[in-house]
C-alpha cells in the first residue's frame, strides 16, 4: 500500500548505520590481508600450469565482478523504472557496486596471466590462423587493455557515483537528487549494456577466438542478474539479525514482502537465464554449423557431460520448480537456501564457459580453484564491509523508502 | 416410460429458497468494515459485492485460499507432457523419418511446443478454475432483484445475506445491516417477486 | 488487480494515472457513453476506409487462390518475401497488449490500466492479421490442415523438428490465451453494460457474455488470482512467441538469419512496434471518444519511455549482429551485412534503422514524450520502420543467395501490395467495431487503482473498535446480533 506511507515512519541515519563492530565491519582488513595473500598464493600456483590455474582465476574474478556488476544493474533499474519497493535494500546494492573500483586493482594479476588464457594473444598465433588473421584488429593486444581499461573505468565511476550521490542525499534530504539520479540512469544503461557485452565478448567469449555468438553478452548478464537477486536476500538477511552486541541495521525495515519480490525477481532471472541459454544452445544445435557447434561439443566431451547437465538442472530445473512454490519466497530459511544454491551454480555456470576453453580434456577442479575463489571473494567482501561500515545501510533520505516501507504484496 | 427429473434443490419442500437481505453501503471503507463484523459474527451465506476487488477483503470476509493455482499447475504440467508426449510419439515411434540428421527424439527441437502447450494448459486451467471456483456462469441469482443493486457493477457496494444462514435473524439482521451503516436494506425474494413480505411477518 | 497506490508520485509531485477526479461513477459514465450512443461521424468516416481495405484483401485472396502463389512477387531465390513480412510485422504488433496487460502487470505499473483493455483488443486483431499470411502463403490453402496433427489420408504427422510447426502451435496458442485473457479482463465490465442495458437486446447480448458477474467478493478473490496466474502465464507466452518466429530464420544456416541474438531482438522488436501501434490509435480514440482525461500524457509519456528502451535494444541488437558478422571471420557472414547497408537494399536498410534507432532517440527528451503530435508521427515512422526490419531481416538475406547466378532483385506486384492494405482493412475494421460495443477501458481495473478504491480506515484483519453488543438468540442459545443500538435512520 504505497499510498500510505503513515504505516511505516523512515528511520533516523543513525538506526540504520551498520556498527562498526559488526562482523563484517571487523571483517574488513583481517578478509583483505587474507584476500591479497591468497591472490599471490594463485600467482604461485600458476607455475606449473599457468593457463589453467589462470583460468580458475579468472572464473573467480568474473564471478564476483559479476556480482557487483549485477548491483550496478540493481541501482540503475530501480531508478529507471522509478520503482519504490526495493528502495529499502538499494543501499546493499550501491555499495556493492561501489567495488567495482576493487576490480581494476585485482584485473592487474590478469595483465600478466592474459598471454597464457587468450591463444590469439601471439602474434605468430594470429598470422598462423587465417580466421585469427581477419580478426586481428580487434583481437589486438593494445586495444584489448585500451578496452578493458575503458570498461573498469566506465563501471568504477558509475558504482562510485551513485553509490555517493545516495549517501550525500541521506545528509542533505533533497529529493532533487533522486530525481537527478534517475536522470542519469538512463543513458547509464546504455554504458552499461555496451561495455558489459564486449567486456563478456573479450574476457570469455575470446577464449575460444574462433567461436562468435550474438548472444553472449545476454547470456552473462543474465547469470549477473540470478547472482545478485541471491547477494541481496542473503545480505538483507545478515544485517537483519543483530550481531555484534547490535541489532541488525535492518531490522524491522527490510520484511518478508521484500523477500517475495527478490524471490520473484530471482525467478523471473531464472527463467530469463534458461530462455537465452536455451536460445543459444538450440539455435547452434539446429544450425549444426562446426565452427559454432564445436563450443558446445567442448562441453560435453571428455567428461563435461555431467557438468553440462548438471548447468541445466541445477541452474533451471530444480530452482524453476522451487522458487514457483510461494512458501519459499515468504520463508527467510528457504529463500536463504535457494539463494546460496543459486551462488554455488552460478560458480558452476562461470566454470562451464570458461574451463573448457583452456582444459577442455577434464572437468577436474583444482586446488588453485578454490584458492583464486577464496582469494578474490576475501578482497571483494573487504571492499564491501569497508564500504558499508559507520554508513547508513538504507537510503534514509529517498522519498520512495516510505513506499518501500509499507510494501505489501497484492 | 416417462422421463423424470431430478427434483431440484429450491423446489424440495424440506429446502425453500432463500431470500435475500441486500444491503447498500457508502463505500469500500464500510463495506470491509461490515464484512469483517459479519464474519466475526459467524455468519457464513452471504457476500459482499463491489465494482472491483476491494483490498482486504478475503481476510475481512474469512475467504478459504483459492484452488486456482493448483488447476493451472495440474493443466500446465499436463499439457507440457500432453505436448512432448505427442512430439515423441509421432516423430519416433508412430513414424519414424530421419530428417537433417537429426535423431528421432530430438528433444530440443520439441521444446518450443512443449512449452506453447503447457502455458495452454495453465491458461486453460486459469479460467476453468475461476469458473469454478466462482460456479460461474450462473446468469440468474436473487440478488439481482435488489432495487438499485445494478450499482454494484458502477459504484455501489452491497452486502448481501441469504435467510437460509443459520445465523439470520429476520429482524436482527437487517437492524446488524443498519448499525454497520448500510444505507437501504433492501428483502428479495428468491424470484424477485415485488412487494416481498417482510421476513419480519412470516 | 494492482493494489499498491501512490496518490502522488513523491519525486514528481505530479497526479498518477486518471486527471481531474471522476469517481467511480464518472469512470463508468466516461467509458460507458461511446459504447452506448451515437458514435463521432469520424468513426463511420474511419470504418469506411477500412472496409475499402478488408475489401482489398477479400479481392486479393480470391485472386491468389484462384490464380495461385504466382501472382506475388516472390521468385527463387527470394521464396520469402512480403507474405511473411507481414506475418512477421503482425505477430510484432500483436505483442503490445500482452506486454501491457501482462508484463507491466506483474512489475505493478498501473498506469497500464487505461490502456491495457484497447491493447489487448488491438493483439488480437493483430494475430487475426498474422494467422492470414502463414495461411494464404502455402499455395494450396484448402489443405492447411495438414499442418495440425490430426490422422489424414496419407497417415503422416506434421514434421515437428521443422519450426514452422512450432509457428503454428506458438502463434495459435497466443492467440488462444490472449483472447482468454481479454475475455477474463472483460467480465466486470460486460456485467456494467449489462446492468446499464437500455434496451432488451443489449441486455441480453452483455448479460450472456457477462456470465452473471454479480461483483460478488468471493468470485472478486478467485478472479484476481486467475488474472495473476494468467499474467504470468502470458509474459512467458509472450516472450515465447516472437522468439519461435524468429527461430523460423535462425535455425537455417543463411548468414543473416542464423544468429542467437534472435529470439530476444524480436521481442523487443515486437514490443517496439506494437507500442507504437498503441500510440497511434489512443491518439486518436482519446479524442474521438472524449476519454482524454482517462488516457492522459503520462500514458503517452510511458510508452514513449518504453519505445525509447525498446527501440535501443533493437538498435544494439542490429550494432552486435554487424559486429559479430564482422568477427566471425566468415565470408558469407560479412558480405551479408555489408549488402545490407551498401547493396541493392541500402535505402530499405537505412529506412529501418532511421525509423528505429535513430527517431526514437528524441523520446530522450521530455518534451518529446509529452508532445501528442511528435508521438502519433513518430509511431507511424516507427511502424514503417518495422516492417521494413521484417523485410530487410527476409528480403536482404535471401536476394543474394550462395550462388551469383541465382542473385535476383525482389520487387513486389500490385497484388502484394493490395494484401498488404487489405490486412491494415481488417485491422482497423475490427478495432472500429471493437471501440464501438465494447468497453475500451478497462473500467472495474481503474477503479480499483482509484486512490478513494483503497480502504483507509481498518485494517483487513482489525475488529470493529467496539465489539457488538450480543443478545440470546430464543431459538438455540446462539447469539443473534444488531439489536444493541438505535437504528441510524
Amino acid at each position: 500500500m504505497g499510498g500510505h506511507p503513515h504505516h511505516a515512519p523512515p528511520p533516523s541515519a543513525t538506526e540504520v548505520t551498520l556498527p562498526k563492530r559488526h562482523p563484517l565491519a571487523r571483517l574488513v582488513w583481517p578478509a583483505a590481508i587474507a584476500g591479497v595473500v591468497l591472490v599471490a598464493a594463485v600467482a604461485f600456483l600458476a607455475g606449473g600450469d599457468p593457463q589453467r590455474v589462470w583460468g580458475g582465476y579468472l572464473v573467480a574474478y568474473l564471478y564476483f565482478l559479476t556480482l557487483s556488476l549485477g548491483g550496478l544493474f540493481f541501482v540503475l533499474a530501480l531508478h529507471a523504472c522509478r520503482a519504490g519497493w526495493g528502495v529499502v535494500v538499494r543501499r546493499l546494492a550501491e555499495h556493492l557496486a561501489a567495488t567495482l573500483p576493487v576490480f581494476a586493482l585485482l584485473f592487474v594479476p590478469l595483465a600478466f596471466a592474459a598471454p597464457h588464457l587468450f591463444s590469439w594473444f601471439s602474434p605468430e598465433a594470429r598470422q598462423a590462423d587465417h580466421l585469427l588473421s581477419l580478426k586481428a584488429p580487434y583481437l589486438d593486444p593494445g586495444f584489448f587493455w585500451a578496452r578493458a581499461a575503458v570498461y573498469l573505468v566506465a563501471w568504477s565511476l558509475l558504482g562510485w557515483w551513485f553509490r555517493r550521490a545516495s549517501l550525500a542525499q541521506d545528509a542533505s534530504g533533497e529529493p532533487r537528487a533522486t530525481r537527478r539520479m534517475q536522470t542519469v540512469a538512463a543513458p547509464a544503461i546504455v554504458v552499461y549494456a555496451l561495455t558489459f557485452t564486449f567486456a563478456a565478448f573479450d574476457w570469455v567469449m575470446s577464449l575460444d577466438p574462433h567461436w562468435y555468438s550474438t548472444i553472449f553478452g545476454v547470456y552473462l548478464f543474465a547469470g549477473a542478474a540470478v547472482g545478485v537477486c541471491a547477494v541481496l536476500s542473503l545480505a538483507a538477511m545478515w544485517l537483519e539479525r543483530p550481531a555484534g552486541g547490535a541489532r541488525g541495521p535492518l531490522a524491522g525495515l527490510v520484511t518478508i514482502e521484500h523477500y517475495h519480490d527478490l524471490g520473484k525477481l530471482l525467478l523471473a532471472f531464472v527463467v530469463f537465464w534458461a530462455y537465452v541459454a536455451f536460445s543459444q544452445f538450440m539455435l547452434i544445435w539446429y544450425g549444426n554449423i562446426p565452427e559454432e557447434t564445436l563450443w558446445f561439443f567442448h562441453r560435453w566431451e571428455h567428461g563435461w557431460k555431467p557438468v553440462s547437465i548438471a548447468l541445466a538442472v541445477g541452474h533451471f530445473g530444480l530452482p524453476f520448480f522451487v522458487l514457483l512454490l510461494r512458501v519459499v519466497k515468504r520463508r527467510r530459511p528457504l529463500l536463504a537456501a535457494i539463494s546460496v544454491w543459486m551462488l554455488v551454480v552460478h560458480y558452476l555456470d562461470l566454470y562451464w564457459l570458461i574451463v573448457p576453453a583452456l582444459s577442455p580434456e577434464s572437468p577436474a577442479p583444482r586446488l588453485a580453484d578454490l584458492v583464486a575463489f577464496a582469494g578474490v571473494g576475501a578482497v571483494w567482501l573487504a571492499a564491501w564491509g569497508w564500504l558499508l561500515a559507520g554508513r547508513a545501510a538504507v537510503p534514509v533520505a529517498d522519498p520512495r523508502l516510505a513506499e518501500s516501507l509499507s510494501f505489501e504484496n497484492a | 416410460m416417462r422421463l423424470r427429473l431430478p427434483t431440484p434443490p429450491w423446489k424440495r419442500p424440506d429446502r425453500p429458497r432463500p431470500s435475500w437481505l441486500v444491503a447498500r453501503f457508502a463505500g469500500p471503507d464500510e463495506l470491509l468494515a461490515a464484512a469483517a463484523a459479519f464474519r466475526d459474527a459467524g455468519f457464513t451465506e452471504w457476500d459482499a459485492h463491489s465494482p472491483f476487488p476491494v483490498h482486504g477483503m478475503e481476510k475481512a470476509m474469512g475467504i478459504r485460499a483459492s484452488k486456482v493455482p493448483l488447476f493451472v499447475l495440474a493443466l500446465g504440467l499436463a499439457g507440457a507432457a500432453g505436448g512432448m508426449l505427442l512430439q515423441w510419439w509421432t516423430m519416433a515411434v508412430d513414424y519414424p523419418l530421419v530428417i537433417s540428421g537429426k535423431p528421432l527424439f530430438s528433444w530440443p527441437a520439441f521444446v518450443p511446443i512443449m512449452f506453447e502447450c503447457g502455458v495452454l494448459g495453465g491458461a486453460l486451467g486459469a479460467v476453468g478454475g475461476l469458473l469454478f471456483e466462482a460456479r460461474l456462469p450462473r446468469h440468474h441469482h436473487p440478488v439481482f432483484y435488489a432495487p438499485g443493486f445494478a450499482r454494484a457493477s458502477d459504484d455501489g457496494f452491497f452486502l448481501s445475506v441469504a435467510s437460509s444462514d443459520p445465523r439470520f435473524e429476520a429482524g436482527a439482521t437487517a437492524r446488524l445491516l443498519r448499525r454497520l451503516g448500510a444505507g437501504e436494506v433492501e428483502t428479495v425474494a428468491p424470484d424477485g417477486t415485488p412487494g416481498y413480505a417482510p421476513l419480519e411477518a412470516r | 488487480m494492482a493494489h499498491a497506490v501512490a496518490d502522488i508520485d513523491p519525486v514528481e509531485t505530479r497526479p498518477l494515472l486518471v486527471e481531474g477526479d471522476p469517481g467511480f461513477h464518472g469512470i463508468t459514465q466516461a467509458v460507458a457513453r461511446p459504447v452506448e450512443t451515437k458514435p463521432p461521424a469520424g468513426w463511420y468516416v474511419a470504418l469506411g476506409f477500412s472496409l475499402v481495405g478488408l475489401t482489398c484483401l477479400a479481392v486479393a485472396i480470391s485472386w491468389l487462390f484462384w490464380e495461385g502463389i504466382g501472382i506475388w512477387g516472390n521468385q527463387i531465390p527470394v521464396a520469402w518475401a512480403w507474405d511473411i513480412t507481414n506475418f512477421v510485422f503482425w505477430v510484432g504488433i500483436g505483442h503490445a497488449g500482452t506486454l501491457i496487460s501482462a508484463v507491466l502487470f506483474l512489475f505493478r505499473q498501473r498506469w497500464r490500466t487505461s490502456i491495457n483493455r484497447a491493447a489487448e483488443a488491438m493483439t488480437l486483431f493483430a494475430v487475426a492479421c498474422a494467422l492470414i499470411f502463414p495461411t494464404i502463403h502455402t499455395g494450396r490453402p484448402w489443405l492447411d490442415y495438414w499442418m495440425l496433427p490430426v490422422p489424414n489420408q496419407m497417415s503422416l504427422w506434421p514434421q515437428f523438428r521443422s519450426p514452422l510447426m512450432w509457428d503454428v502451435f506458438a502463434v495459435s496458442i497466443y492467440g488462444l490465451v490472449s483472447l482468454l485473457f481479454w475475455y477474463v479482463g472483460l467480465i466486470p465490465d460486460l456485467a456494467t453494460m449489462r446492468d446499464r442495458a437500455t434496451t432488451r437486446a443489449r441486455q441480453m447480448a452483455y448479460g450472456i457474455f457477462a456470465l452473471g458477474w454479480r461483483g460478488s467478493q468471493r468470485h472478486w478473490y478467485h478472479y484476481e488470482k486467475a488474472y495473476l496466474l494468467l499474467a504470468g502465464l502470458a509474459t512467458p507466452l509472450v516472450l515465447s512467441v516472437h522468439s519461435v518466429v524468429s527461430f523460423d530464420f535462425a535455425v537455417s544456416q543463411l548468414p543473416g538469419w542464423h544468429t542467437t541474438i534472435f529470439p530476444p531482438y524480436f521481442v523487443a522488436g515486437a514490443i517496439f512496434s506494437g507500442m507504437a501501434m498503441v500510440i497511434t490509435l489512443m491518439v486518436i480514440c482519446r479524442v474521438a471518444f472524449g476519454l482524454t482525461h482517462i488516457i492522459t500524457k503520462l500514458h503517452f509519456e510511458r510508452m514513449a519511455r518504453l519505445i525509447l528502451l525498446t527501440g535501443s535494444i533493437v538498435g544494439y541488437a542490429y550494432g552486435i549482429e554487424f559486429f559479430i558478422a564482422w568477427f566471425s571471420g566468415n565470408t558469407f557472414e560479412r558480405f551479408t551485412f555489408v549488402n545490407r547497408a551498401f547493396g541493392p537494399y541500402a535505402w530499405a536498410y537505412w529506412t529501418m534503422v532511421s525509423c528505429n534507432v535513430f527517431l526514437p532517440q528524441i523520446f530522450w527528451s521530455k518534451r518529446m514524450r509529452t508532445s501528442i503530435p511528435v508521438l502519433f508521427v513518430a509511431s507511424l515512422f516507427i511502424n514503417v520502420g518495422m516492417w521494413f526490419e521484417r523485410f530487410v531481416i527476409i528480403v536482404t538475406s535471401l536476394h543474394r543467395d550462395f550462388v551469383p547466378s541465382s542473385w535476383d532483385y525482389f520487387v513486389p506486384t500490385l497484388w502484394d501490395a493490395l494484401t498488404l492494405v487489405g490486412s491494415f482493412g481488417l485491422f482497423f475494421t475490427l478495432f472500429c467495431l471493437f471501440v464501438r460495443f465494447l468497453p475500451m477501458v478497462a473500467m472495474s481495473e481503474l477503479k480499483a487503482v482509484l486512490p478513494q478504491a483503497h480502504p483507509h480506515g481498518m485494517a483487513p484483519d482489525a475488529r470493529p473498535e467496539k465489539p457488538l453488543p450480543r443478545e440470546a438468540d430464543a431459538r438455540g442459545g446462539r447469539p443473534a446480533l444488531g439489536d444493541g443500538g438505535e437504528v441510524p435512520a
